[in-house]
């Protein structure tokens, strides 16, 4: 399963007279890992819920694999190919861990291109548990299980909204697993938001830094939370010991 | 004993009818999100579209029963289609919408047929008797129906692909959504389902009762208290919810009287919710 490049141009979005973020343009290349950071109220949720079309922009454009995507609904987005996960854990709570993930491949009618229903559930650890109530399970598995749907779709890229919040620090090796288990099989671009930067340095080679809506630098982590201006806007003068 | 008999039997098939009625509406309130006004002139409707095909058309009851069930679902889905999907997200216009749909669907049935309950008599009479138990059978014959509506609505449900993107968009419409489902698709059918439930129980119910423009009140009335009792948004639950309803009414009218037996079942419904609030098979909203 080879993915399709995610290319952005000129993204903005506004509600009213806020603007949430302005002139975003970035690629995402089949394979590739991109983290993006940025304070709270950067806008990254907006970012990744305009790409998976659950808000509408207001200018700019989203391209995948060279079709313009931009603006189209979220159901159209997941069934071409876009995936995502939520903050929260997003599953349906009242069907069972196996019912989840079946649904995922139903849906998105992506013949050919969806995973296989047991493969998923062997290789997220979610087989013994298969047949348990979803909100029955533990917030970390919950989350697994929401980031098996959104790969369970087949996706041409996966945008990945704070996979890591709410975790434990020992449980957030199972989102390394996740993505190497993605790069391996899956073939497609991954867009992680997320605030641990831990994280952010082991997965990506490649981060995007917003803040107050632009974006700030874009580049692989070593340099990027290197600069002063990143380590001003993002982490605070005094915390340069974190970066 | 036979008094304390004949009141379960009564009590299952009334509630074997509010679950039709509350089955429909709990499923509008979890998928769409909307609390439906005109659920009980949709009833109202489904009672005069069989009269008309009876005693207008000269079909035969089972005919006319069906031609309700069509004819309100299609009225529900041509409504949530044109004007209903154009306001979802605003529960105040949804739910001016919906008590402006039952109040123009009521008066106009009040100015075709007027004021006055027609004579429409439930096709078949006579009593099933075992030992000292009577029972009507019209009433068997409509709990036999409203049993086999309702496995067939949890076949439909929890067997097929529709239903189970209709349950999907009941638990999470954004996650819905973001795996391929379509919910300007699936809104008017679920809308149409549950309107052509509450089709088929006016239909049913309506020669065995009473028919007339303003017998929607009630039916809105018994549907919200039903539904708030088995957990809003439950299915189960309202099924459930339906036959508490039914059997305490029974038993109550049986034994108190009608006015005692609402005042008994108020009051029940009351205390369930004082201690569980989120009713009988309903969850506690789960927070951003």
């Amino acid at each position: 399963m080879a993915g399709d490049e995610l290319r952005v141009e000129g993204l903005a979005k506004r509600f009213g007279g806020l603007r949430v973020f302005h002139d975003i343009n970035f690629r995402l290349p089949p394979g590739e890992i991109l983290g993006v950071i940025g304070p709270n109220g950067a806008g990254k949720t907006t970012l990744i819920n305009v790409i998976s079309g659950r808000i509408q922009p207001s200018s700019g454009q989203v391209f995948l694999g060279g079709r313009n995507i931009t603006g189209q609904p979220s159901h159209a987005l997941s069934r071409l190919g876009v995936g995502r996960s939520f903050q929260q854990t997003n599953t349906f709570r009242s069907a069972s861990v196996r019912e989840n993930i079946s649904r995922a491949i139903r849906f998105s009618r992506r013949s050919g291109s969806a995973v296989g229903l047991d493969l998923l559930l062997r290789d997220f650890q979610l087989t013994d548990r298969m047949n348990e109530q979803s909100d029955k399970l533990p917030y970390g598995l919950q989350k697994m299980l929401g980031l098996a749907m959104a790969y369970a779709i087949g996706p041409q890229v996966l945008l990945l909204d704070e996979p890591a919040a709410g975790l434990e620090r020992g449980e957030r090796s199972r989102i390394d697993g996740f993505v190497a288990h993605v790069r391996e099989h899956g073939g497609c671009g991954v867009l992680i938001v997320e605030h641990d930067m831990d994280l952010i340095r082991r997965l990506c080679p490649r981060i995007l830094v917003l803040d107050a809506g632009y974006v700030l630098a874009d580049g692989p982590p070593a340099e990027v939370l290197a600069r002063p201006d990143v380590i001003k806007a993002y982490l605070g003068a005094g915390d340069e010991d974190e970066v | 004993m036979e008094q304390f008999s004949q009141a379960m039997i009564i009590g299952v098939s009334l509630g074997a009818q509010y679950a039709l009625l509350a089955l429909g509406f709990t499923l509008i309130f979890g998928i769409l999100g909307v609390v439906n006004f005109s659920h009980g002139g949709f009833y109202m409707l489904g009672g005069y579209v069989a009269y008309s095909c009876v005693y207008h058309l000269g079909l035969p009851y089972p005919l006319a029963v069906l031609a309700a069930v069509f004819a309100t679902g299609a009225l529900g889905y041509l409504f949530e289609l044109v004007l209903l999907e154009r306001v979802i997200d605003d529960h105040l216009s949804t739910l001016m919408l919906t008590l402006g749909l039952y109040l123009i669907v009521s008066t106009a049935v009040l100015l075709i047929f007027g004021p006055v309950s027609p004579e429409f008599p439930f096709p078949v009479s006579g009593a099933w008797r075992a030992g000292p138990i009577y029972v009507p059978l019209e009433n068997l014959v409509v709990l036999a129906v409203c049993v086999c509506a309702i496995a067939g609505l949890y076949a439909l449900l929890f067997s097929t692909d529709l239903g189970r993107g209709l349950r999907a968009l009941a638990d999470d419409r954004d996650v819905a959504m973001a795996q391929g489902m379509r919910p300007k698709l699936l809104f008017p059918l679920a809308f149409a389902l549950a309107t052509g439930l509450a089709g088929l129980t006016g239909a049913l119910v309506t020669p065995i009762l009473s028919l007339s423009p303003s017998v929607g009140d009630p039916v809105l009335a018994t549907s919200f208290l039903t539904v708030i009792l088995g957990g809003l948004g439950s299915l189960g639950g309202a099924a459930l919810a339906a036959f508490v309803v039914g059997i305490v009414e029974a038993y109550t009218s049986v034994y108190f009287g009608g006015s005692v037996g609402a005042l008994v079942l108020f009051i029940l419904v009351l205390v369930i919710l004082v201690f569980r609030p989120t009713g009988l098979l309903g969850r506690e909203i789960r927070g951003a």
